[in-house]
């Protein structure tokens, strides 16, 4: 989760596993939008000596549709390269790194950034410097003024560009989870939790301490939208080229081809079934139609009303009924036309395709609500993604049907759908978010915190 | 004639002359020389090793890895990555013949 070894093969290949994406207004910029695609997850801080770096070989791209074909108009990609310092050394530093041109630093990574739109391809910028990982005091002193900050880069465009790593941003209790559903805050009322004489309890968040790989950009808004077309619709891919010779040196040969795909969260993750979910990953948003059953009849809402026995007597009957969910498809396929919430929009047009929606055109929220447009705040998400948005809860509710009513205003909601929740908050990260760009927060240290 | 698609760089002399010595039905050819890649997890016999001829290929990069995938043997389906190129081969005669190499 979001999108964590959300299927089987991308699983084992974790620098190409896109884990998170964002896309915002930026709130303190909000002439700009800020996208975050965030790779490698589950990183333990102290994991070194060879600490979490991105692929050399791994095209890293971010695309943006702006006329609602589910297919890319802008595409901003990114190419690493490692260099070393001294290839005798084993060590990864061999002193303090007390800034991006340290001699004690030995192993490093560059990054090239193009974007190719309708007028073709252009190179952004060139040989920009990754920051270290944040290693520990003595090795990463200052870590976030002298090695983050001067890791943010201007590029050529006047753009803004991070990337590197950063403490993970998505908070999610995927211990209960993924143990049957048993949600802490409700597993007195779980089948199982009940059996087993649980009392309800707070979540406990996995991705505590924890840290990830960010690209960031900060791009103007009038460099990412059409006139008179404010909604975007934004994913990120990874490729890799499509055959690998082992040995040493590796060698790679043939046209890159897509093994991993991010738009709205827990798409991959929750509603696509373990058969697809390796094939979802090839596929390009604009083919999404195919997956649309998988939406509108989600397997998690068929099987809450089991797990939660009487909790969710109107879901169940939902389910029973046979009705597609749209009120689903529409939040996460073709986003929610104008005048199904008052003031609100973010439909990109009738083709299904899962992509973040950012309605660029809604300011910065001056009081944001980490519910999103559920919480009443239609600057979260799902217009976009904000790095503190709690998805997890959102979808949950969403799924129970609280969203249902948006297309049939005689159905009433469970009570159980408007309370569900994992009981984690932006707070159970241990790590507060930046409150400008890359927004993600420093990254946990190995010495300080060295396990999760 | 053998139809390329994609236009190919890659001759189809130099495939038969690389297959001549290949050791499996996936063949890296490192430009003119082509190292036979024997079966899975054995190591490549010497005697599988052929070194092509001298002749030049207009555009030919030392050391790039040029593979050729025998997808289809009765189809004479085969496909050649070079680069980040990949050219789809349709040569029955080419198949089969690297295919008995792979033997």
């Amino acid at each position: 989760m979001s999108s964590h070894r959300e299927a089987p093969e991308i699983s084992k290949d974790p620098v190409a596993d896109s884990s998170d994406l964002y896309a915002f207004v930026s709130p303190d910029v909000p002439n700009h939008v800020t996208i975050i695609a965030n790779y490698i997850p589950f990183q333990e801080a102290a994991g070194g000596p060879n600490f979490y770096e991105f692929a050399d070989d791994v095209q890293y791209e971010i695309h943006i549709d702006t006329k609602g074909a589910g297919k890319a108009d802008i595409t901003y990609q990114f190419a690493f390269r490692t260099a070393l310092r001294d290839a005798s050394s084993f060590l990864y530093n061999t002193g303090p790194i007390t800034s991006l041109s340290s001699v004690n630093w030995n192993r490093r990574q560059l990054y090239t950034v193009q974007r190719t739109d309708s007028t073709g391809t252009k190179s952004l910028g060139k040989n920009l410097t990754c920051p270290p990982c944040n290693i520990g005091p003595l090795s990463t002193p200052g870590y976030a003024t002298k090695l983050a900050d001067p890791a943010v880069h201007t590029l050529s465009d006047g753009s803004k560009v991070f990337a590197g790593q950063r403490a993970e941003g998505f908070y999610a209790d995927l211990g209960s989870i993924f143990d049957l559903a048993n949600l802490r805050p409700f597993q007195n009322l779980n089948v199982y939790g009940k059996a087993d004489g649980l009392s309800s309890a707070a979540g406990v968040n996995a991705t505590r301490l924890l840290n990830v790989h960010s690209i960031a950009l900060q791009v103007p808004i009038s460099r990412i939208t059409q006139k008179g077309r404010p909604v975007i619709g934004v994913w990120t891919t990874a490729a890799r080229q499509k055959v690998r010779i082992l040995g040493h040196p590796v060698q790679a040969s043939g046209p890159f081809v897509q093994i991993s795909r991010l738009g709205n969260p827990l798409i991959n993750e929750v509603l696509i079934p373990q058969g697809q979910k390796d094939f979802w990953n090839t596929q390009a948003p604009h083919a999404d139609s195919q997956f649309a059953k998988y939406v509108t009849s989600p397997e998690l809402a068929a099987r809450l009303p089991a797990l939660y026995p009487g909790v969710f007597p109107n879901l169940a009957a939902l389910v029973k009924s046979g009705k597609p969910r749209t009120d689903l498809k529409d939040l996460l396929m073709t986003g929610l036309r104008s005048g199904v919430i008052s003031g609100f929009t973010n439909f990109t047009g009738s083709v299904a395709a899962d992509m973040l929606r950012l309605n660029t055109a809604i300011p910065p929220s001056s009081s944001p609500n980490i519910l999103g447009v559920l919480g009443g705040d239609l600057a979260g998400f799902p217009n976009g993604r904000r790095v503190f948005d709690d998805v997890v809860t959102i979808e949950l509710r969403a799924l129970a049907g609280r969203t249902y009513p948006l297309v049939d205003s005689a159905y009433t909601p469970d009570d159980a759908a408007g309370a569900l929740t994992d009981g984690l908050t932006p707070s159970s990260l241990g790590m507060p978010f930046l409150d400008s760009f890359p927004y993600l927060g420093t990254p946990f240290d190995g010495y300080d915190d060295p396990s999760s | 004639m053998p139809d390329l698609e994609e236009g190919s760089a890659v001759s189809r002399r130099l495939v038969l002359k690389g297959a001549a010595g290949a050791g499996a039905a996936g063949i890296a050819l490192g430009g003119m020389a082509v190292s036979g890649a024997g079966r899975a997890g054995t190591p490549s016999p010497a005697s599988l090793e052929l070194r092509g001829p001298a002749e030049p290929v207009a555009g030919e990069t030392a050391g790039e890895p040029i593979v050729v995938h025998v997808r289809d043997v009765a189809a004479g389906e085969i496909d050649i990555y070079r680069g980040t190129t990949e050219t789809r081969l349709v040569d029955r005669e080419l198949a089969a013949r690297l295919a008995r190499a792979s033997r």
